[in-house]
């Protein structure tokens, strides 16, 4: 068990150290076999873990921080969420791992890549496991520098350059509550252990849970893409592909969600936090879903359904549901990974063309892809019977059950984003396998350009589609509603739910499944009338059109990158402007260089006595000489 | 003692002070900068026997031989580069010879 554990973590790092400092001189083939070698390693270590799990289980490795009363060992928890959550990530990265062989196969930073990527799991499973907070946010740095670094891959391009660092200092924001949060924890506990405090929770004033549960909000709205920091993650889609997916399945943005959920028994206390988080996730849901129905980068929608998707996740932490949550989680990791991973295939195929309004027909070229993407995009729209129907609803038929006005009111905008999502899934599963290639005014265009249409693919890229896409489908199966008998995901987290989630009857619980079928049904009709058919040729005329409108405001997502130039960039760049022009170059610069002209002209001064001349010498000495006598003796009278 | 102390040190005085006054006075030559700091050497010497007399003790007047015999070292160097300074520039003017000051002085 112990070795188990502490391989989930190291074997990733090792792999990341191996191709940092020896990736160069080994084979190419040796390189790429070793990264994905660890993270399966990894994923058998988390297997064996996980049959010999018998309940939680605490291990310290080594000793870290430790001054006076403060010790933040090395210390790995293995607990029911922290297992699930490792399966998935080794599973899911495991599979990306592969997929980026295919991908970047071309490339020549093959080891940087690959190196990142191995660290990427590391942190992110570190953060997974970490026992205490320092532990935890060593993590979650971690995942937040690697992210920096794989978003800005190919850093020639500026754009990608910039949106690394526009991720890298959003998340900052969010990064400063969480560390506040963690000192002010030891401040009030005097522990940083999670187990311990959240065990002592009720032994601290409500304001006080209150704020740090409002700071580690503001922590997971950073890593997670909540609103109103949800602004790096649509220019995230600047990275190579296995990148995005890794980013938005299994690491980073479910950060967020994880640190909210292993901190709820504390910050679960206040009734404002809860409901604050509640509110973020609706809200983030509606706004992720409203603004991937009018995107036309591919990436970019489903960057904006991740978005959206994370919302739900958060809406369910906030509500109690964390059981529901989590199986949304995993069932979003596999679906979502899909989708990227089938994009990138898309993408690929067609010379890195983006645009859905200028692909098409794809069903036929690539057959493959296209059922595996459909799968995904089944789950993603919420249809019965697949996965993502089943964690979706659970977490919907939780906000039910909070009931009052705000319960109802989420779970109405829950509902509507429910239709949104499927409209806009299927508005890009019509757009992009729909029709014939040769239709619509832009769709050969630039393949014609290029002569060839289709570039073929890795086969490694399109296989490792099909796992995802099984149990996309089939992840209903891992936590089945309650009246087709338990799933064994809500009986291995049941000590985390504190409410009683089961409380809905039989009735009810049909019911509000059956409006939410309905719902993404109707959320499809609605994407075949618009875009199916033969309406997908005028759908593609109309779109050479500039957009205005409602459409121009969601396109650039509720204009909130220019809100936020507005009101703290500029301010800032102007700031800047006047330290560095003003202030350095003027005040410091200018005094600096003022204080060396002037010591350079005494100099000069003083250098002119120096003549040559060995009698005027010889009589300033003397007359100094004389000088100094005629004193002393003065002093002497 | 038969002169005292006071009219050696009166003496010692005036005989550098007319040493100082030949070298300030005199520089346009070297040779008689070199007689200058002769003398004001000989009035150093003379306080040093003085007060061997007065205090009846050996050391000043061996350090008035030390410096005799330095002195006249130093008389035949000096003497022998006022010789190469003569063929090379054709003047013996101190103030003639001032290679090692900055050139590149602005005003």
């Amino acid at each position: 068990m112990k070795l188990s554990l502490e391989l989930i973590v190291l074997l990733p790092l090792l792999g990341s150290l191996f191709n940092a400092l020896l990736g160069r001189i080994v084979p190419r083939r040796l390189a790429e076999t070793i990264a994905c070698a660890v993270i399966w390693g990894s994923f058998v270590a988390a297997l064996a873990a996980a049959r010999a799990y018998s309940g939680p289980v605490t291990m310290e490795m080594a000793s870290w921080l430790s001054a006076f009363d403060f010790h933040a060992p090395l210390t790995l928890y293995l607990d029911s969420l922290s297992l699930i959550l490792c399966l998935m990530i080794t599973f899911v990265c495991g599979l990306i791992h592969v997929y980026a062989v295919g991908y970047m196969q071309d490339e020549p930073g093959y080891c940087r890549f690959f190196a990142l990527l191995n660290l990427f799991v590391a942190a992110m499973l570190l953060l997974v496991l970490a026992e205490n907070l320092p532990l935890l946010y060593l993590g979650w740095e971690g995942v937040g520098f690697c992210s920096y670094f794989l978003i800005g891959f190919w850093y020639q391009d500026p754009n990608n350059a910039t949106a690394g660092r526009k991720a890298f200092i959003v998340t900052r924001i969010g990064d400063v509550g969480l560390a506040l949060a963690i000192v002010w924890i030891f401040q009030s506990l005097g522990t940083v252990s999670i187990t311990q405090v959240n065990q002592m929770g009720h032994s601290l004033p409500l304001g006080v849970i209150t704020g740090l549960g409002l700071l580690m909000l503001l922590g997971a709205m950073g890593k997670s893409a909540q609103v109103p920091l949800m602004v790096w993650l649509p220019d995230a889609m600047a990275g190579p592909t296995p990148v995005s997916a890794q980013i938005h399945a299994a690491t980073m943005v479910t950060a967020g969600v994880y640190l909210l959920m292993r901190l709820f028994p504390l910050i679960g206390l206040s009734a404002t936090v809860t409901a604050a988080i509640a509110v973020t996730g609706a809200l983030t849901a509606f706004y992720g879903a409203t603004c991937a129905l009018v995107q036309r980068d591919l990436k970019r929608i489903l960057a904006y359904s991740t978005i959206s998707q994370i919302g739900y996740m958060v809406l369910g932490v906030g509500v109690g549901a964390l059981t529901a949550s989590t199986f949304h989680l995993i069932e979003h990791a596999f679906f979502k990974a899909l989708l990227f991973l089938g994009a990138g295939c898309v993408i690929t195929a067609l010379h890195h063309e983006q645009d859905i309004f200028r692909m098409g027909g794809l069903r036929r070229t690539l057959p493959a892809t296209f059922y595996c993407f459909l799968a995904g995009a089944l789950c993603l729209a919420g249809l019965p019977l697949t996965g993502g129907f089943f964690s979706k609803d659970g977490i919907l038929a939780a906000v039910w059950q909070q009931g009052g006005l705000l319960g109802g009111g989420l779970y109405a905008l829950g509902l509507l984003t429910a239709l949104l999502t499927a409209v806009y899934t299927f508005r890009m599963v019509f757009l992009i396998f729909g029709g014939n290639e040769a239709q619509g005014p832009l769709a050969s265009a630039p393949l014609a350009a290029k002569g060839k249409p289709h570039q073929t693919l890795p086969s490694v890229m399109q296989w490792t589609l099909i796992p995802l896409a099984l149990l996309g489908l089939g992840g209903g199966l891992l936590n089945l509603p309650a009246y087709l008998g338990q799933g064994w995901m809500a009986q291995l987290l049941a000590p985390l739910d504190h409410g009683d989630q089961h409380g809905l009857s039989l009735g009810v619980e049909l019911t509000l499944q059956g409006l939410a079928a309905s719902i993404s049904l109707a959320g499809v009709a609605l994407a075949w009338f618009r875009f199916g058919g033969a309406r997908r040729a005028q759908r593609l005329a109309e779109a050479e059109q500039p957009v205005r409108g409602l459409a121009a405001f969601l396109l650039a997502g509720w204009y909130v990158d220019a809100l936020y130039r507005l009101l703290f960039v500029r301010p800032y760049a102007w700031l800047s402007g006047v330290l560095w022009q003003g202030v350095d170059e003027g005040l410091v610069d200018q005094s600096f260089d003022q204080m060396g002209t002037l010591l350079g002209r005494c100099g000069q001064r003083l250098g002119s006595w120096s003549c040559g001349r060995v009698s005027i010498y010889l009589l300033s000495l003397s007359a100094g000489a004389a000088l100094c006598i005629g004193w002393f003796a003065w002093g002497a009278l | 003692m038969i002169v005292p102390l006071t009219h050696v040190l009166i003496l010692a005085a005036i005989l550098f002070c007319l040493g100082l006054g030949c070298v300030l006075a005199w520089s346009s030559n070297v040779i008689m900068l070199l007689i200058g700091i002769e003398i004001m050497l000989n009035a150093a010497m003379l306080v040093f026997v003085g007060g061997s007399c007065q205090w009846g003790m050996a050391d000043g007047q061996v350090f008035a031989l030390m410096i005799i015999a330095m002195t006249s070292a130093e008389v035949s160097l000096a003497l022998a580069l006022v010789v190469y300074l003569h063929r090379r520039r054709k003047t013996v003017d101190v103030d003639a010879f001032r290679e090692l000051r900055d050139n590149e002085t602005k005003p």
